[in-house]
Order: C-alpha cells, then structure tokens, then sequence
C-alpha cells in the first residue's frame, strides 16, 4: 500500500488532496461533470467511508442505432465513438494488463480491443449505456486511485504500480470487500468486455482453436479419431457406459 | 373469381409464414390462383443472408440489442419483442412476450427448424390423461401427412421407436448427422440415468433434394439459409408457388379486416399498404389466414360486425382464448473433465445433433409426477464461435486468465426444456380497446398467469437437468434456483398457438378440423391458432402439415 493512501478517505476528501485531479471528464468532446455540481456540505465523512468512487453522471446517448432492419450483409455501427484520447490510452493500457501478447496469441491493443470497447460504451443501447457509466466511472478511479497511491495518472505510473493497483479488484472475491466494491465489479465487466473482443477477433478465433463457419461437402465428418479417444476416456473416467457411435437405423 | 392490378384469383391468403407459404404451394400446385397478402416487406434470402459473416464484422460483435434481439446477424427484419409502431399491451400481473416478424417468410426465416411430430397421445390428450380437450384428429389421420410434409420440407432424423417419438415411414428421413462428442457424452449420461437421448428432427437437408442444396455443415440457420438447406418458406414453397404463375404476393400489405357479404359469406379483406398508409379493398371467393396465431385472432376480433359483434367467426367466444405457448426454462452447466479437449468442426448444422425425448409418460399413468404431459431437453454443448461471452467464468487477469478460457473453451452444456403447459382460462389475448397501433388497428392485449402445473414441470426439469450435468461430472450455475424464477415469460419460446381452437363441436371451437370457421363457410385458418393443445414438441412442422392437409382439401373441392 502507498503511503499516501488512506481507504477511509472520503471521495471529496480525496479531491482536496489531490488538488490537481481533474473533476470533469471529456466524453466525445462534451465535458461531462463530476459530483461537483453537489452542493459543497456535509464534506466530512460521517461514517468510515467505504473507499471512493467518481460518480460521474453521464448523459444518455440518443444517437442513432443501426435500427431493426439494417443491411446484415454489409455491417455499420452509425454511431459515433466517445471516448477521449486519454480514455482510450487509458484502456489500451488496461486492456493489455488483461489480455497480454504471450506464446499463444498476441495482445489486446494487437487486434484493436480498444476500438470495439470504444464502440460498445458509445453505443446508444441500454446494455451498452450502463456498461459505459460503470467503464468510465472505473477509468476515473484507476487515475483517482493512481493519484492517490503514486501521484500521477494510471497511464503515467510504472508497471508495478500499475499491477498494484490492479491485484486490488481483479478477483471477484474483492468485490466483498467495501472499499473495491465498485472498482472490482468494473474489472470484472471490463474483463468480460476485453477478453469478449480479443478472442472474437480474426487473431483470437484461432487462438482459441475455433475451427468452424466454413463449407463443407458431402457428410458432416464428425468428430476426429482423437477427439473420440479422448471422449471415450472420459466416460471411462467418470465410470460411465461405454461411448457408441451413433448408427443410423 | 377476383383481381387485384390485373392478376385473376380465387383465393386470398394472409401471411406468408409457415402455415400460409404451404397453403399457397398446394393451391397453386393445383392450379388454384392465389393473392398472397404479406405484412412486412420483400425479402430475397439469396441476396440478403449473411452467411459467413463473423461477429467481428458486426457492430458490438452481433451481440443482441433491442433492435435485433437476437443478435445482430438474426433473419429477423423489423421485428421480435417489439415491432415498431405496433405494440401490444399486458394485463396488470401478467407477462407475455410476442416475437413478431415483418418480412416475407414470417418467422420460418430464422426459427430453429427442430421438427417432432406430436404422439397419438398429444392428439387425444384429454382421453389421455383426462385434462383438456382432444384434437378432432386423432394421428393415424395426420401420420401420412406428416409424412407427405417431411418429404416436401426435408428433415433429416431417425425413428428410435420410443412412444415420444413416432417414427416416419421408410425413406421419408434423411440421414441425421453425427452427434458431436459432448451429446455423446450426454448420451451415455443419460443412459447411466435410465432415460434417452436421441437424434433431433430438423427441417434440414443432410442431402441435396429437388433445387436445394444440402447443408455444408456451417452458418448459424437463425440467420437464415441462402442455399435453401434449412427450411424457410422464401426459398421453398414460395418460391415454388410463384414458379406456377398462379401467385401474386404483394407485400407491406398489413389486413385489418375481414369483409362479410350479404350472405354471411367472407367477401374481402382491407389491407394497409404501408408505403402510403392507403387502405386497399381486395376481394376473394375464399379466403384463408394464416396471420400467426395471435395476429389471426386480432383480425377476426378486429372484424367485427352486426351479425358477428364479438368479432368474426367467433359466435363460440373462444377466439383469443386458449392461448399457450411451450413452457421454458435452461439448465447449464460447466463439465471439468473436458478441458482442454481435442478442436475439431462441431458447426455441424449449427443445432443440437440429439436431444433428449419425454422419457416418462409411465410417471404420469402412475400418479408418480405432480404435472401433466411432459418436456423435452434442447442441448447446447459445442465448440462455437467465440463471443463477447467467452470469458463469462474467468477470473483474475494476465496470461494466467487467458489461458483459463483457453482450457475451459467447449466445457459448457446448456440444456433448453421445452414443456407443455395446458390450457388455462387465465391464458388469453383480447383487443386492448384503448390502443391502436401506427395504423390505426386496434391491439392486443395479453393475459398471463402460470400454474403449478407448470411450476412443478419446470421444478422436475431443474433436477433433471442438475442430474444429467452431473452425470457428465460436471456442476450446474445457479443450482439453487427456483422453478418460479427458472420459468421464462409466456410467449418467450414463440410457440404460442390455440387463439383460434378447431373442435367438433361449433359452440366451443372456432374451426372444423379442416381449419374452415364454423361461422363463415368460406374462411379457413391455417396457423397455429387451431392447435387444441400444445404439446411439448415444436409447433411449425404440425402447422406445416395441418395446413398441408387442409389446404389439399380445399384445392380438391376448388378444382373438382
């Protein structure tokens, strides 16, 4: 833990300690506020404070959609995307904390992660809206959080640091603990998300071993031989009946 | 005989789903000329289904959205939950979801072409076991047109020979593809367990059949088949149809009403186009709807006059009423013991290879079960496409994260129950007099209430399902939910049907079981609407066939 953080520290606490923090944050050029259009009263926490947590307000999306007939053979999002430059730093950073380049596939920013993401949490779909409410309500935290611990933004820390912070809420076990309750449960969506878009990715597809969604003539062959070796092991395993093959009647 | 801009027919038929693409085949094939009366737009499978199109070509990966529910890639155009500017409202406490579609083909576009022919028991179910109504049709009547109908659709299948599962006669299937290793697994589970599991009917050629072309073992058919290999009426008996010269469609035509003649006879119909929002007038000597059962229901109600105040052809007061839809609930699970396990292509055709029949009608003769009829299991356990999903276990981060998907990618088992529930009064949809939709028609509104009878099917179902993932050593999510929370919407698994009954006896049916109303002698209804009961199997291949039959019979007396 860094000497500076103190999780009892209130949001606006925080705030004034900070002091250069930004409160307002960009969304596709609207700068959107923070919690300090809230009256300035009753600053001091009252009761021990369950960590802090940006809170930014959002405003709904009510852009166009790609309507209930758009043409599935030619694919557009009509939407535009709405997350800063930083934001998107922001992400790819994270993103590649998640989903990093190893001997089997290469990494999220590889096959453009944070284009998707930035497409998701700017779509105007109820799902996709509250994803984004929580995702950069979450991004604020991790530079909060960062500025806290280290004194400059996520982006700006070094890997350790940036790993620090991210052993806090990436379990979902740490959701239960008051003070990660929030920041671990946007981990644990943005994971989804992060991951979502690197194995349906073109790269991700064969990293994974997906091997389908292409013709085939003449019969469906079936699983191969060592697909049933295996099979057949399992049921052995498991003390089940013998695996058959199916014949038709 | 009438016209419509120069085209000669005798018959009008409404919808071009299902029920109404066969009747327009049969007619036509016998020479009957046809207008064909479609809510929703044109649409060319050939041209428009995106076969091959991954996810990633997709906005948000094709996940689903509320403009296309079922994903970006679904068949469905301008429909499901909702259709814009045409809503439908429910009764306080009730919940009922209806899957629209406005497109040509209807529905058959994108369902799921799972094909179980109903027993003789699900033909008779009062003589049965005592509870509802029994069809006017017993199966050894249907049994040959079942047969007549998989010939002409093409369901790929076999015959096990167990009492839910009647077999076809001889050459009428066609070969039914391997199962994949997971069904098998599931297969041996279940024989450990004393029940089966068996190859899964589905309307789709194995092998090439008239102008079609056999599946190639890819692309989910949800989205449709552009090769034909996965029935939908737009690339069959449509298109068949028009081959004669004996069709016109005409589509964006929405029916709001069904015209009488002085002699009680049905004299035309009113449609909207929805290009111009002009009502047109068209005549015809009979007439057949084939709406979908809730929307038939909504135009007989909707067409209302001083001989028929309480709506057409509805002196028995049943239209609207006896509404079901099969019940629904998942089971799922995660099987450890087959991580990281061989890759190969389970696309396969992209449905579940085999499924599990109702195994224990002995459970109801005995009094052992506290619920009539029974269910099937749907099984989802494949290698698939990779979505936005995938990491939906995951924990933690780092390669150590990545790799867990790695290994647990093709673990998952989902098993979909699909049951009957019985007919209820509390079950219905009547005009919502306060609500009109983009053209002016009044609406429906839906009444909803679930039995015990269902719950405690659905309660067996949970602990079925929890057994047979077990089995497979594997561990189900959510283990201890309840049937009350299990249970999805009435209307969600897009099986309603009964709003329009046949019967024997005019005072508590709205048609004869050749679909033709008791009321008007020139009106027929060949949708799902006529079901008396609706058993746990899949309603389109009963619909395909009724209106197979009826419409054969209609076209005989025409062509007499």
């Amino acid at each position: 833990m860094s000497n500076i953080y103190n999780p009892k520290m209130s949001r606006r606490e925080s705030l004034k300690r900070i002091g250069t923090m930004a409160t307002v944050v960009m969304v596709g050029g609207v700068p959107v506020a923070c919690d300090t259009a809230e009256p300035e009263v009753n600053q001091a926490p009252v009761t021990p404070s369950a960590g802090h947590w940006p809170d930014i307000k959002l405003d709904a999306i009510t852009g166009p959609t790609y309507g209930t007939d758009p043409i599935v053979s030619n694919p557009t999002a009509p939407w535009p995307l709405t997350l800063s430059e930083a934001q998107r730093d922001q992400v790819a950073v994270l993103s590649d904390i998640i989903c990093p380049a190893d001997d089997r596939g290469p990494a999220a920013t590889e096959v453009g992660v944070p284009d998707v993401i930035d497409e998701w949490v700017s779509a105007p779909y109820s799902g996709q809206q509250r994803d984004r409410v929580q995702i950069i309500n979450g991004l604020q935290w991790l530079d909060d959080e960062a500025q806290l611990r280290f004194g400059s933004s996520f982006v700006a820390t070094s890997v350790e640091q940036r790993i620090e912070i991210i052993e806090d809420i990436a379990y979902r076990s740490q959701i239960e603990i008051d003070e990660f309750e929030l920041p671990a449960s946007f981990f644990s969506r943005i994971r989804r998300l992060v991951f979502g878009a690197y194995f349906s990715s073109p790269e991700g597809i064969q990293d994974i071993g997906y091997i389908g969604n292409v013709p085939i003539a003449g019969d469906y062959p079936g699983p191969t031989e060592e697909a049933m070796e295996h099979i057949r092991q399992v049921a052995d395993t498991l003390g089940l009946p013998p695996i058959t093959e199916y014949v038709n009647r | 005989m009438a016209s419509f801009e120069g085209f000669e027919y005798e018959v009008i038929i409404v919808g071009s789903g299902a029920g109404g693409g066969m009747a327009a085949h049969v007619l036509t094939q016998a020479g009957v000329k046809v207008l064909l009366l479609e809510a929703g737009r044109d649409y060319d499978p050939v041209s428009e289904t995106p076969m091959f199109q991954q996810g990633h070509e997709a906005p948000l990966r094709g996940v689903s959205t509320s403009d296309k529910n079922f994903g970006y890639y679904d068949a469905t155009v301008d429909g499901g939950w909702q259709v814009p500017g045409e809503p439908y409202t429910e009764a306080t406490d009730s919940r009922f979801m209806w899957w629209r579609a406005r497109m040509l083909g209807g529905r058959t576009n994108h369902w799921g072409r799972l094909v179980p022919r109903f027993t003789p028991a699900d033909f008779k179910p009062y003589s049965t076991d005592g509870v509802g109504t029994d069809w006017p049709v017993d199966y050894d009547e249907i049994s040959p047109w079942y047969d007549q109908c998989e010939e002409l659709v093409g369901v790929c299948g076999d015959n096990p020979g167990l009492d839910d599962t009647p077999s076809s006669s001889d050459g009428v299937l066609l070969p039914p593809p391997k199962p994949r290793v997971m069904e098998l697994l599931l297969k041996s589970a279940c024989e450990s367990l004393g029940i089966p599991a068996v190859p899964m009917r589905r309307a789709i050629l194995t092998e090439p059949k008239d102008d079609r072309e056999a599946c190639f073992w890819a692309t989910p058919c949800g989205r449709g088949c552009s090769i034909g290999a996965a029935f939908q009426t737009t690339t069959s008996v449509l298109r068949w149809a028009m081959n004669t010269g004996n069709l016109k469609i005409v589509t964006d035509a929405m029916v709001k009403e069904v015209h009488l003649d002085e002699a009680g006879k049905a004299a035309g119909v009113t449609f909207v186009n929805r290009t111009n929002r002009a009502d047109v007038r068209v005549d015809g000597d009979h007439i057949i709807l084939a709406a979908s059962a809730c929307e038939t229901a909504r135009l007989l109600l909707n067409s209302s006059s001083e001989t028929f105040p309480d709506g057409l052809a509805n002196s028995s007061g049943q239209v609207g009423r006896n509404l079901t839809d099969s019940l629904g609930a998942g089971v799922s699970g995660y099987i450890p013991a087959l991580r990281d396990r061989p890759k190969y292509n389970e696309d396969g055709h992209t449905g579940n290879h085999l499924y599990i029949p109702w195994w224990d009608r002995e459970g109801q003769k005995d009094g052992s079960l506290n619920f009539s009829r029974g269910y099937h299991f749907e099984v989802g356990a494949r290698f698939s496409s990779p979505g936005m999903g995938v990491a939906g276990r995951v924990d933690g981060f780092g390669k150590d994260a990545k790799d867990e998907i790695r290994s647990s990618y093709g673990t998952s088992i989902g098993l979909s129950l699909r049951g009957e529930m019985l007919v209820s009064d509390d079950c219905y949809c009547e005009i919502d007099e306060e609500t009109v939709d983009q053209w002016g028609i009044p609406v429906l509104k839906f009444h909803w209430k679930w039995s015990e009878q269902e719950i405690n099917q659905v309660a067996h179902g949970l602990e079925w399902g929890k057994k047979i993932i077990e089995a497979m050593g594997g561990t189900v999510n959510n283990p201890d939910r309840t049937a009350e929370d299990a249970i999805e919407a009435g209307g969600q698994i897009i099986h309603e049907v009964g709003t329009t009954r046949m019967g024997d006896d005019p005072a508590t049916s709205v048609c004869n079981q050749w679909g033709q109303t008791w009321d008007v002698e020139n009106l027929y209804l060949m949708d799902g609407g006529v079901f008396v009961s609706n058993p746990h199997k899949n309603c389109t291949i009963t619909i395909l066939t009724l209106a197979m039959r009826n419409a054969s019979r209609l076209a005989e007396q025409l062509t007499a």
